[in-house]
């Protein structure tokens, strides 16, 4: 079994095409806007959100330009099935972390390149409960969205058929629903959540919610098991914007200028925005003129971009008259458990994403805490997996290496835990400079009470759940999972940055569109929620013609609901359950 | 392995440095391959690997590119502590992983993993006074050089570290939390030995797996190329301070999982 028959696998395609996966490429030339055109909308960031908001906007017939600060990935060519050769596809320039609990960024949170996040997910993607939007009101702790789920409702059924996604025909939780791509097989993993959860009673979903491909689609194939689906997958079964937006915003004349590092929101005299400043990979500086502008650079780099924008009138950063612009950020709760077994589990195989509960995401009176959190599956790489041995035993040496001869014997599960917004919790410019020479971005982060507590319960059930799946030995690494708010969305311009449609209050026609305008973030992961605000907001400015470049009124009036922009490749191919 | 190689003779090490059988006592030989995958070898699968991940991976087996960040000296010096974070004495010496290419490669760079922890200085910088206060502990407890105190002594002062209790360099720690410290060099060291497909055979890891893909996915079954688990008896060496573990389950998070952090910050309000 040394060699397939015939002969070493070469690419599938010559090494001229820009392979978006195994069998799609990009088939069109892009088209060039020139710096002195000005533009109608130029979004900063092709990632979740930026990737949709192109798309869209593409097909509306706007002209519309992305800047990226990575690289605009061919796949074939980049990406590679190993943890220590990935590390492009993440955030790696200098920030700084601190507060009493700091988060790890980088990898753990952040992506760069075209598709950003969404490249290097494991793609979970369950919805928000009814319940997320107003928890506020029901339990007197975070914030109310200025949505309710009705109002999303549409988006998140219009995103799970464009990624797809893979999942249970009956979702019971929250706002109960199925899944338009059958589940996936099970790994030794979610065989052992499954095992666990049925023996203590917890209902649990099989084989998804998960935007992988469990049978083709198109030009896109399915699912081959390989596990490396956090260092990008380069079979394009995993959905990320650079396979399944990217592509259709090309078509419809979109642009996309990688390696440009936005440096400056530029304010005019009217106080509107009028462009950006960025640089490109050379360091040289740049200006791109616009009629609007959208920052999808996520919660780190969105109110960074804000902060460093700072001009006359415009003093403490742009948007930021509440002084809200950088506050609120939350990263959830994201322990991990881990199991060990007798048998052996391989958990490097399958996606780490496919089974999970959310029994336990909703207040529970009898809890000493509000809120709640979800149990998922994650397979740990070997790099990974001896990090997790560091903390979770203190393993060093050859107690390290040890236990590392037994990575097959353990099987991990994540928690996944809301953990509530804070002011203090928030960015800020150290004094550091990157390479640009712009202010690098500090990250401030510290529980609180009730955080404490649910990740207490939390980390004690997932535990028993661990057990009660036969594990003869528990142990567990206490970390950070995703980043959202920063620049939240409100009704109150005095307590929030953009209003319901991520139009900044300050400044009419700069928009927020990302994971950073979440008021709070649930129990889910937030990619899906990213990309149907980034679909919800897109059929806002479609809804608003030219107004808002004209205009400052500010229309309020929800827009009509356009699943005709989605990209074509959304019907007619594959072999969905649901149509 | 071959005890008549000359140049592996040499450098067996000293009996007391290698894993014993835990019921007689006796020193484990050095082996090709350790852990429980006897004849798996994912380099051997490298033809049904797409062509970039094959170059990544054989780059980095291949790899012996000359050192750009650390001096000859201070190579030496990290080299020996390497050898006790990751110790490799059951490698046979021709099958030993380096562990020093990657990260002069990263600190050359000046690549880190996206963020520096505002107790922390600069990756070069911690490096360079790292080194500085390993030195001083070895002359604060042995009143020697690191380099040339026992094995053993040597293992001390690094879990000294481990335990967030060093006795020397305060003004060092007061600039530099012992316990990140303690994760930087423990986690470059791990992502250069577990980055190396001999680490991935001995741990019985599959490896690459696009455009293969896998098809046995449950129940820890293993695919046609793979072994089934041959499990051997092995304790760490008599001369050795890591062979124990300990998991820490009364610290539910991330900053207070690692309590010599904890209590250093007590330490100084």
């Amino acid at each position: 079994m040394n060699k397939p028959v015939l002969g070493p696998f070469e690419s599938p395609a010559d090494n001229e095409a820009h392979m978006l996966g195994t069998l799609q490429h990009i088939d069109v030339p892009m088209r060039r806007f020139k710096e002195l055109e000005e533009v109608d909308y130029l979004i900063v960031g092709v990632g979740s959100a930026g990737g949709v908001l192109l798309q869209r906007l593409a097909r509306a017939g706007f002209n519309v330009v992305g800047l990226e600060a990575g690289p605009f990935w061919n796949t074939e060519r980049d990406w590679v099935s190993d943890e220590a050769g990935s590390h492009e596809l993440y955030w790696e320039d200098p920030r700084v972390t601190g507060g009493t609990d700091p988060l790890a960024l980088g990898a753990n949170n952040c992506g760069k390149g075209v598709g950003g996040g969404s490249v290097h997910w494991a793609a979970f993607t369950p919805r928000l409960h009814p319940s997320d939007f107003e928890i506020y009101t029901r339990d007197g702790v975070g914030a109310d969205w200025p949505i309710t789920y009705e109002e999303i409702r549409p988006y998140y059924e219009q995103l799970e058929r464009e990624m797809p996604v893979a999942g249970p025909a009956y979702y019971p939780w929250g706002h109960p629903h199925g899944y338009p791509y059958g589940p996936h097989p099970m790994g030794g993993v979610g065989n052992a959540l499954i095992r666990g959860c049925s023996a203590l009673d917890i209902p649990v979903s099989i084989g998804g919610p998960v935007a992988i491909l469990s049978g083709s689609h198109g030009d896109r194939p399915h699912c081959i098991y390989r596990g490396f689906c956090i260092q990008g997958c380069k079979v394009g079964a995993k959905a990320s914007t650079l396979i399944t937006h990217v592509p259709d915003a090309l078509h419809r004349g979109a642009e996309i200028r990688d390696y440009s590092m936005a440096s400056r929101v530029s304010v005019g005299r009217d106080r509107r925005v009028n462009g950006v400043h960025y640089f490109d990979r050379e360091g040289r500086e740049h200006f791109q003129r616009a009629k609007a502008v959208i920052l999808c650079g996520y919660a780190i780099e969105t109110p960074r971009l804000l902060l460093n924008s700072a001009c006359p009138g415009f003093e403490s950063g742009l948007a930021n008259s509440s002084d809200t612009v950088g506050r609120y950020l939350m990263a959830q709760a994201g322990t991990v458990v881990l199991g060990r077994f007798d048998q052996l589990v391989r958990m490097y195989k399958a996606p780490p994403a496919h089974a999970l509960t959310e029994e336990f995401y909703e207040t529970d009176p009898k809890n000493d805490f509000a809120r709640g959190f979800a149990i998922q599956t994650v397979g740990p790489l070997p790099i990974a997996f001896a990090h997790q041995m560091v903390a979770a035993k203190k393993a060093w040496g050859w107690g390290l290496r040890r236990e590392m001869m037994d990575y097959n014997h353990w099987a991990s599960f994540g928690l996944l835990g809301e953990i509530l917004p804070w002011p203090e919790n928030r960015v800020t410019l150290a004094e550091e400079k990157d390479r640009f020479g712009l202010p690098i971005a500090h990250v401030s982060f510290n529980l609180h009470d009730n955080d404490h507590r649910l990740i207490k319960a939390a980390t004690k059930k997932t535990t028993e759940v661990m057990q009660a799946a036969g594990a003869t030995e528990v142990a567990h690494e206490a970390r950070y999972a995703h980043l959202v708010g920063a620049a939240r969305m409100g009704a109150d311009p005095r307590t929030s940055v953009v209003d319901k449609f991520g139009r900044s209050h300050d400044i009419p026609n700069l928009f927020i569109c990302d994971g950073s305008i979440m008021p709070t973030q649930g129990s889910a992961n937030p990619g899906l929620t990213i990309q149907a605000l980034a679909a919800r907001t897109a059929d806002y400015l479609v809804s608003q013609a030219d107004q808002v470049f004209t205009s400052n009124d500010r229309d309020m009036t929800p827009p009509p609901f356009r699943p005709d922009f989605a990209p074509p490749e959304t019907w007619g191919k594959g072999v969905p359950r649901l149509t | 392995m071959n005890q008549d190689d000359p140049k592996s003779s040499i450098e067996v090490p000293n009996a007391v440095l290698l894993p014993v059988d835990p019921e007689t006592g006796d020193a484990l030989s050095p082996r090709l391959q350790p852990g429980y995958y006897s004849g798996f070898s994912t380099l051997s699968q490298q033809s049904f690997w797409d062509p970039a991940t094959r170059k990544v991976v054989l780059d980095r087996v291949g790899s012996s590119s000359p050192l750009r960040f650390f001096s000859a000296d201070e190579a030496k010096f990290w080299e020996a502590v390497f050898d006790h974070l990751i110790p490799q004495t059951d490698r046979t010496p021709d099958r030993r992983i380096p562990i020093l290419p990657a990260l002069d490669d990263r600190l050359n760079r000046n690549r880190t993993g996206g963020y520096r922890y505002e107790d922390m200085p600069h990756d070069q910088e911690a490096y360079r006074l790292g080194a500085d206060a390993i030195q001083q502990e070895a002359q604060h407890r042995y009143g020697g050089d690191f380099l040339v105190i026992p094995y053993l002594q040597q293992d001390l002062i690094l879990k000294a570290l481990h335990d967030g209790k060093p006795a020397a360099a305060k003004q060092i720690w007061k600039r530099m939390s012992v316990h990140r410290f303690w994760q930087l060099i423990l986690g470059d060291a791990i992502e250069a030995y577990y980055a190396h497909p001999w680490a991935w055979d001995e741990i019985g890891f599959g490896g690459p797996a696009y455009p293969r893909a896998y098809f046995r996915l449950e129940r820890g079954e293993a695919e046609p190329w793979e072994v089934e688990e041959q499990r051997y008896e092995w304790a760490a060496p008599v001369y050795s301070a890591s062979g124990e573990v300990e998991a820490t389950h009364e610290f539910l998070t991330e900053a207070l999982q690692h309590r010599s952090h904890a209590r250093l910050r007590e330490r100084q309000p």
